[in-house]
């Protein structure tokens, strides 16, 4: 300590803060213009009618009639998904959460299945599953009497596929705060005198309400954004929702139509933001639980139901997490769509061309992994460096950054993309770099959109290191660089990376943003999988949609070898 | 090594956490910080450690000032040692790594020390008494081996000055018992200056040179231990570290008079002045003594509303007129609950003047 002298350091603290001021300044600046402008530019192209301010758009689209059927079809549908992914999220989260069914790590593999797999796979699935020649005929025909053939290509299969896609995100939220209801609180009303049923409607409900009501409203933003399952389904039976009216309007009329979609646009951002505030009012409620521990063991005992109850369970799990993707399997590997599945149609050919023969579709897988890695890299950095500024260093700069970057996963996909082309078409008006028409187009929107995904997996991360673990190792006499190499990374590694995994499944996958924002020689690997459906190659999308299934699983499998060997090195941080 | 605190103040977003603390520590002291939650301890060894910048006034250690509002020495350039509350330990390194870490990154470590890292690490691994548990992982030891580790980390690099906050507080009371000879015996073989805060006062009474009260972000007193705890200087003192009762009444030259009876005087014990002034005798709870008659008319009436037989003590509560006073008597003399019995204070011969004697028994 000698060696600190009075002069030296305030020459010292003054540059460093200089710095830390311009790169603050630098960072603010890029958040705006990457995050903020783009929505920004989007709701002012709606308000104009050459070059002018003008309400103009909104009363054309508003006195359309199309518009209102639009409209009419997207609240029913998402209405309708909604209550079957409630239903069958709370349903399935309260059985796992307090009775004493077996094998629940199993269960929760299969709940979570639907939440993994992309939706349009999803689709594709079910509608192998149910067509003409998919194995429910082939059930049904054993059964003496005659069932209608169950069409998804309608309002109902798109309620159906959405609800089903979309109910672990009520199931996860539940769950949770299930076992969070302290078993206390539930025996003191049962010794009140309360019934077993009263105390569920007088206790547990109203405690998990606000979690509840939280996740379902999840459900309700995951269906009104999404695009695949309308896409597949809709599409062909003339069926729009908003974000494929959006869609059809920009790729069948092209720029001509980007007024009118942006009006459209921000009607459905609209309402998603308003879902969004109310989710997030809610999940906040529902943070008065937050400081009970979950309460892992069974509150009731089913007694002789068990055994039906995992039955049915089962059946379930089976029937639609499982068989939906055997019977895209068994497409997969025809060689040639509606013959029947027997040892001489089997051939791996459709395999064969998707990874050699197509050009397209080995083009969509090189740039899907180039996408999906430069924005895992990007995320695991910059998300990273970013959730660690705003754990340590919560204030009001960090907070409206953090909002601006959950801005474009907040807002549906196609508004995303929309706001991309006009953000991005002509950055500065009257000059085109030509990154709309290119690769490069894709690279920026994915980072903006799945940014805050890695941020919020490494938010959780960091909170999950207390702080006083950093500053052992500062008075250790290590800051900075090994501070970092040797305590913080192999401490926040483990689930910094499954945040990235999560990242990197999400951006391979991709469709909806992509399927606006592609151009020849940029394709994706959902944007290939859709055209292959749409021009009628099923043998083809589902060959593909398999190899991506089976991607994802191992992947999953060697995230779960890696975590459990590490877990076993390092028990319970805390 | 030294440390001066001059004038040091703290503030959160307006909130004054320390006010103006004044604070000399000596070479190889131990010093405990004694006060509430919340009264400042923890912000006060942030300070010191580097992590926080004062908002107003100076810290000197050594020579240096390491922190003033327009500069602070980070945590990383101070010779110094921590263990924190939680323990703080690495999930992912083992006990030798633990030791190793400061050894290879503190900047103050000696050269002798450095090049026979092996040595220093089974050196300190014996000092704390863990060498079985070299290659241990943390989640595989006890509590009180993980503050073990914790002390071990702290100690290896030799700095002059230890930083401990609330170490203790995570471990169970016999254990607490245990962990308090061995920081003990750390400071005697350490030779380092050693900067301790507890909210535990029989911690800080049997461990430290000198114990800083603190209270509400202010000092409250700075003393020996057996000077805070006779001497207290302010009736927060009194009640916190004595658990004493605040009686109050009038003060004469040499003698008391409680308000609830005037016809009883009590001889000063030594109450200074400070309490004096607020017309306050503070009396712990063992300074009273219970009869059931009233001997001499020296006692004040009181009803019996709790009693805690504790071994060697007995522990009351009294109604005395509408306030509530402890008293702890030995087991020879046993009341019960709801009995009218006579307190007094117990005047150690020796305090009591001639000239009181007669007239107060
Ligand atoms: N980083 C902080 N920001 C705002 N207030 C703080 C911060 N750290 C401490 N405080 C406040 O300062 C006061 C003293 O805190 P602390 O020093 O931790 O108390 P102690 O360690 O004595 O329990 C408390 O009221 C606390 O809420
Ligand atoms: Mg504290």
């Amino acid at each position: 300590m000698k060696n600190m002298s009075k002069e030296i350091m305030p020459i010292r603290a003054l540059s460093s803060l200089f710095k830390v001021k311009f790169i603050k300044i630098i960072a603010l600046l890029a958040i705006i213009i990457f995050f903020l402008v783009p929505v920004l530019r989007l709701v002012l192209l709606s308000f104009q009618v050459d070059s002018q301010l003008s309400l103009q758009n909104y009363a054309d689209i508003l006195q359309d009639s199309k518009t209102w059927s639009v409209l009419t079809d997207t609240i029913l549908i998402v209405i309708g998904s909604t209550a079957i992914s409630v239903i069958l999220g709370v349903l399935l989260a309260w059985l796992v959460a307090y009775t004493d069914i077996r094998a629940k790590k199993w269960m929760q593999v299969f709940i979570i299945l639907p939440f993994v797999i992309p939706s349009y796979i999803s689709t594709l699935a079910w509608t192998q599953f149910l067509g003409a020649n998919g194995l429910y005929g082939k059930l049904v025909s054993v059964l003496p009497f005659s069932l209608e053939p169950i069409n998804l290509y309608s309002m109902g299969g798109i309620i159906f596929v959405l609800g089903f896609s979309h109910y672990p995100l009520v199931y996860l939220l539940s769950v949770s705060v299930f076992r969070k209801v302290p078993r206390e609180v539930e025996q003191a009303a049962r010794v009140s005198g309360a019934s077993g049923w009263r105390t569920f409607l007088k206790v547990t409900v109203p405690l998990a309400l606000p979690g509840i009501a939280s996740g379902g409203f999840l459900a309700f933003l995951a269906n009104l954004d999404n695009f695949g399952i309308p896409a597949f389904l809709g599409i062909p039976a003339q069926i729009d929702v908003l974000s494929t009216y959006i869609y059809q309007q920009v790729v069948g009329f092209g720029p001509s139509a980007f007024q009118r979609a942006a009006t459209l646009s921000v009607l459905l951002g609209i309402i998603a933001l308003c879902g969004t505030l109310v989710q997030w009012l809610l999940l906040k409620k529902s943070k008065r639980l937050e400081t009970t521990v979950e309460d892992k063991k069974p509150r009731v005992q089913l007694g002789k139901a068990k055994n039906l109850i995992e039955f049915l369970l089962w059946s379930f799990f089976l029937l639609t997490s499982l068989v939906p993707f055997i019977s895209m399997l068994m497409t997969s590997l025809l060689a040639a769509y509606g013959l029947d599945f027997t040892w001489e149609n089997i051939s791996l050919k459709n395999y064969q061309f998707v990874l050699e023969n197509s050009p397209k579709a080995k083009r969509a897988i090189g740039n899907s992994l180039q996408l999906a890695l430069v924005t895992t890299i990007i995320g695991v950095v910059i998300g990273t460096a970013f959730a660690y500024y705003r754990v340590r260093k919560p204030n009001r700069w960090s907070q409206f950054s953090e909002m601006s970057i959950s801005l474009p996963y907040a807002l549906p996909g196609t508004v995303m993309a929309l706001a991309m082309i006009f953000a991005w078409m002509e950055p500065v008006p009257g000059w085109n770099p030509g990154i709309y028409g290119s690769v490069m187009i894709l690279f920026i929107a994915y980072v903006t959109r799945f940014l805050i995904l890695q941020v919020r997996g490494s938010i959780t991360a960091i909170m999950q290191v207390d702080v006083s673990m950093e500053e052992a190792a500062m008075v250790s006499g290590s800051n900075g660089w090994s501070k970092w190499r040797k305590i913080l990374i192999p401490l926040l590694l483990p689930s910094v990376l499954s945040g990235a995994f999560l990242v990197f499944l999400t951006a391979l996958t991709e469709l909806t943003v992509s399927s606006l924002l592609w151009s020849s020689n940029s394709e994706t690997i959902g944007v290939v999988i859709f055209s292959f459906e749409q021009s009628g190659y099923t043998t083809y999308s589902t060959a593909f949609s398999s190899l991506i299934i089976a991607f994802i699983l191992c992947g999953f499998i060697t995230l779960y070898v890696l975590q459990y060997f590490w877990n076993r090195k390092v028990a319970n941080v805390k | 090594m030294t440390i001066a605190i001059n004038q040091l103040s703290k503030e959160f977003d307006g909130f004054q956490a320390l006010k103006k603390i004044n604070l000399q520590v000596r070479e190889g002291e131990f010093i405990a910080i004694l006060g509430p939650s919340g009264c400042g301890k923890t912000t006060l060894l942030r300070l010191l450690a580097g992590f926080l910048s004062p908002s107003e006034g100076e810290i000197v250690i050594g020579n240096n000032v390491v922190g003033n509002p327009q500069q602070t020495l980070p945590p990383e350039h101070r010779n110094i040692g921590m263990v924190f509350q939680s323990f703080a330990l690495w999930p992912h390194l083992n006990v030798q790594e633990h030791i190793r870490f400061p050894l290879m990154h503190h900047r103050f470590v000696r050269k002798e020390i450095k090049k026979n890292q092996h040595e220093r690490i089974n050196e300190v691994l014996k000092m704390v008494d863990l060498e079985a548990f070299a290659e241990r992982m943390p989640n595989e030891l006890s509590g009180g081996q993980k503050q073990r580790v914790a002390l071990a980390r702290a100690i290896a690099p030799q700095p002059e000055l230890l930083l401990m906050d609330e170490p203790l507080s995570n471990l169970d009371a016999e254990l607490r018992m245990e962990m308090r000879s061995e920081i003990q015996a750390l400071h005697q073989l350490t030779k380092a200056t050693i900067v301790y805060v507890t909210h535990d006062q029989g911690e800080a009474l049997a461990m430290a040179d000198r114990i800083v009260v603190m209270n509400q972000g202010e000092i409250e007193q700075i003393g020996t231990p057996s000077d805070i705890y006779t001497k207290p200087v302010s009736p927060f003192v009194a009640r916190f570290v004595g658990k004493a009762n605040l009686v109050e009444g009038v003060w004469h030259e040499k003698h008391f008079v409680p308000s609830l009876a005037s016809d009883i005087r009590w001889p000063d014990t030594g109450v200074v002045s400070a309490m004096k002034e607020q017309n306050i005798y503070p009396v712990r709870p063992e300074q009273f003594r219970l009869s059931k008659e009233n001997e001499s008319g020296s006692g004040l009436p009181g009803l019996i509303t709790s009693v805690q037989f504790q071994g060697k003590e007995i522990y009351y509560t009294l109604e005395v007129a509408d306030q509530t006073w402890a008293v702890h008597t030995d087991v020879s003399q046993q009341f019960s609950l709801g009995e009218a019995v006579y307190i007094h204070l117990s005047v150690p011969r020796n305090t009591v003047t001639k000239n009181y004697h007669h007239q107060a028994i």
